[in-house]
């Protein structure tokens, strides 16, 4: 009796965690396993229904002959260090300087996380306005001082950078958030221990607030990351890819092949590239968040 | 008495006269019965308000009650894509860009409509379109030859110039009948960056692929040698192809905007709305903007002309980018029949013309050739005409999609000078080339042009 009891405490977690489990799988598994299934094969459709074949070297041909996949690998690069650097610093300074204000703190906060509360369709169709060549605000203001309408989203050389200050304006208010919290829970009396030994602002900020902000920028900066390598809805709106392969990322590229070429098999193939890099990325974070906690 | 006499007889007489007229006009509107009601999956295009009163007035005549799922244009094949993979349609009819059509067709998605009612024949006054609604399975091919209907085009939607008839006329100029005419113009009139004299598409992918259709048929160039038959010999480098594509980029650069290479499509009717274009190449489902004195400057001023010939001695050809609406197969047939009902009565003339007067697009002859067309607002019916039964309907094989990805990025590369034209054109050969003999198709390309 007692060692059925014995059993029972042991097995109670597990059946426990079975509904979790059984749930983890159905959602989220299943549909790798299904995404892998697919990766390596081709698709067609006859009468009505899917026909599914095996042919993994296929997709792995068009893999490796795919002319834009080096431009959307490049670009998606550029954009994820980038974007995410830009925002991390400017999400920063954004959350020291709040920390300082003494009266409306909860307004201010309010104010610069309003981006992030926008629809993205609305960010484009707001952002295609103010970069428009003819009429947007930004051309009109350079006017002003007689200088020359930008090409924004034209023209190769501006396209991509155009669209990186279009992500950082929407995420810089998700790091602001995450490093707000920390600035504001750092322990008042280690700063004021610092003034007191006769540092100036800067140095507590740099050698006082940095190290103690650390792991929540690790965390902030995974996080962004992960979102910039699965950016999709600026760039679609803004650029489709364009001008030539000047804005061609990853996603983008993903989105073409899997739902307007309806090519699924490579499509898969591509998914389980994009999951696998952020994975790959996410265990180096981690990593490297041990490290820094160790230090 | 006689007064009295005279007013009895004269009200006999037009009494007499309506109950002759009556039947004649009740017959132009069919009888469809009472059906269940019905949902249409619907772009959210220009032309869609003149689809809706058409809606409105089939649920006034009849009491069948049709719902509308108006969808923006990238939404609309994904949810036609889940509604006919799923178990159960939740459409009735489906509007599908007849680009995709294949697609649907090779999967064997759609009901013939001669199988939903074998008695069904489309009205012959009823435009071809690039007879995107009829498919031969055999030849994997869009033909009423050896094909069966699979839908009813809603609109014929193809290329049109619109002009500024006002500027025209205050240069002495005539209408446009040649991309020479347009381009003798624009250096005549433009004054950019206040006026451009002439605007197109330059948007990478669909936006450039489509609008460079006109100059490449127009020089005699195509695509593919002959898909009909099976010979997939990849002609994209061709000297005439070369040719189109240089006056293309040609008249891009001196006529169009400076970001011409990102316009868009909206952009184009913006430019025209706004007073700052002089021409414009758009598809007539654009050219309500135009008319509409809430979006527009040049109410009265824009007139229009057919796509113009783009080599001396050779006719202008539009390119076909028309909608089919078509019977899902996996729903009920009473459901099917229902969806047909509203396609019997969308195609009579009394429906086509209320379409018309509503700023849709007619798809049938009688109509664009009516009294309508004789009115100011209506005066795009006859060079749309003349557009329509010219144009060709290019990319109707399986592969469409993919070789439009193609196209779209290379003659996008060539037009901001990432490449010259001839590498442009040579790199697309290879890739479709490549497309094709992945797909099994015979296939092969032409010696590459200069680069």
């Amino acid at each position: 009796m007692k060692r059925l009891g014995t059993i029972i405490d042991r097995a109670f977690p597990y059946i426990s965690l079975f509904p979790a489990i059984t749930v983890f799988i159905a959602l989220s598994v299943y549909p790798i396993i299904n995404l892998l299934t697919m990766s390596v094969s081709t698709f067609k459709f006859e009468a009505g229904r899917e026909i599914l074949t095996f042919d993994p070297l296929k997709n792995l041909h068009q893999f490796s002959t795919d002319a834009l996949l080096k431009p959307a690998i490049f670009n998606t690069l550029i954009f994820v260090i980038v974007s995410v650097v830009l925002a991390i610093a400017i999400g920063l300074w954004l959350a020291l300087l709040a920390a300082r204000v003494r009266r409306g703190k909860g307004l201010l906060r309010t104010m610069i996380i309003l981006p992030i509360l926008v629809p993205p369709i609305a960010i484009g169709s707001m952002w295609r306005l103010i970069f428009n060549y003819e009429f947007g605000v930004i051309n009109q203001f350079l006017s002003l001082f007689e200088l020359d309408p930008v090409n924004w989203l034209g023209d190769s050389r501006f396209a991509l950078l155009s669209v990186i200050l279009v992500d950082v304006w929407h995420w810089v208010p998700f790091i602001f958030l995450i490093l707000f919290a920390a600035v504001e829970g750092i322990p008042a009396d280690v700063v004021e221990a610092a003034y007191i030994d006769g540092a100036n602002q800067s140095q507590v900020t740099r050698y006082v607030m940095l190290p103690m902000l650390l792991p929540a920028i690790i965390v902030a900066f995974t996080f962004r990351a992960i979102l910039a390598f699965k950016a999709f809805d600026e760039v679609f709106l803004l650029t489709s890819g364009g001008p030539g392969t000047a804005t061609e990322i990853i996603s983008l590229l993903l989105y073409k092949t899997f739902f307007v070429q309806n090519n699924m098999g490579y499509g898969a193939m591509l998914s389980i590239a994009v999951i696998l890099t952020v994975v790959s990325f996410l265990l180096v974070s981690r990593r490297a968040t041990t490290v820094f906690e160790r230090k | 008495m006689r007064h009295l006499l005279f007013h009895y007889i004269r009200a006999l007489a037009l009494t007499l006269f309506l109950a002759l007229c009556a039947p004649a006009v009740a017959q132009s509107f069919i009888e469809v019965g009472n059906q269940p009601p019905i949902t249409i999956l619907i772009n959210a295009s220009p032309w869609y308000p003149g689809f809706q009163s058409a809606v409105d007035l089939y649920t006034k005549q009849t009491g069948n009650i049709v719902k509308l799922d108006v969808t923006p244009y990238n939404g609309v094949l994904e949810k036609a894509r889940n509604a006919v993979r799923g178990a159960t349609s939740p459409y009735d009819l489906l509007n599908i860009d007849g680009f995709w059509t294949i697609e649907f067709y090779e999967g064997g998605f759609l009901k013939p409509i001669k199988d939903v009612d074998p008695t069904f024949e489309l009205p012959k006054e009823v435009l071809a379109c690039g007879n995107n609604h009829y498919w031969n399975a055999a030849k994997r091919w869009r033909t009423p030859d050896g094909g069966v209907l699979m839908g009813v085009p809603p609109n014929c939607n193809v290329h049109i110039i619109g002009y500024r008839k006002d500027l025209y006329d205050a240069a002495g100029l005539p209408t446009p009948k040649s991309y020479a005419d347009l381009k003798d113009a624009c250096s005549k009139i433009q004054k950019p960056p206040q006026l451009y004299g002439f605007v197109t598409r330059g948007e990478r992918g669909n936006g450039i692929r489509y609008d460079f259709m006109p100059f490449m048929h127009g020089h005699g160039a195509d695509i593919v040698k002959d898909p009909l038959n099976g010979d997939f010999t990849v002609t994209v480098n061709a000297p005439e192809m070369l040719a189109a594509l240089n006056q293309f980029i040609d008249l891009h650069k001196s006529c169009g905007p400076a970001n011409h290479a990102s316009v868009g499509q909206a952009d184009v009717i913006q430019l025209m709305s706004s007073g700052k274009a002089v021409a414009v190449q758009v598809v007539i489902a654009a050219w309500s903007n135009f008319e509409d004195k809430n979006k527009s400057t040049v109410v009265g001023k824009v007139a229009a002309a057919a796509v113009p010939s783009a080599a001396s001695g050779k006719p202008g050809v539009a390119s076909i980018g028309n909608w089919d609406l078509t019977v899902p197969k996996n729903i009920s047939p009473e459901q099917q029949k229902a969806g047909l009902a509203f396609l019997k009565w969308f195609v009579t003339p009394q429906a086509q013309r209320a379409y018309a007067e509503a700023g849709g697009i007619p798809v049938r002859r009688d109509t664009l050739i009516s009294d309508l067309a004789s009115k100011p607002q209506y005066n795009w019916m006859a060079p749309y005409l003349q557009s329509v039964e010219t144009a060709a309907s290019p990319l109707g094989y399986a592969e469409g999609a993919a070789v439009e990805q193609v196209l779209g990025l290379r003659l996008n590369q060539a037009l901001i000078g990432e490449m010259s034209a001839g590498k442009a054109l040579n790199i697309a050969a290879s890739e479709i080339e490549a497309l094709f003999a992945k797909s099994g198709r015979k296939t092969g390309k032409l010696e590459p042009l200069p680069e």
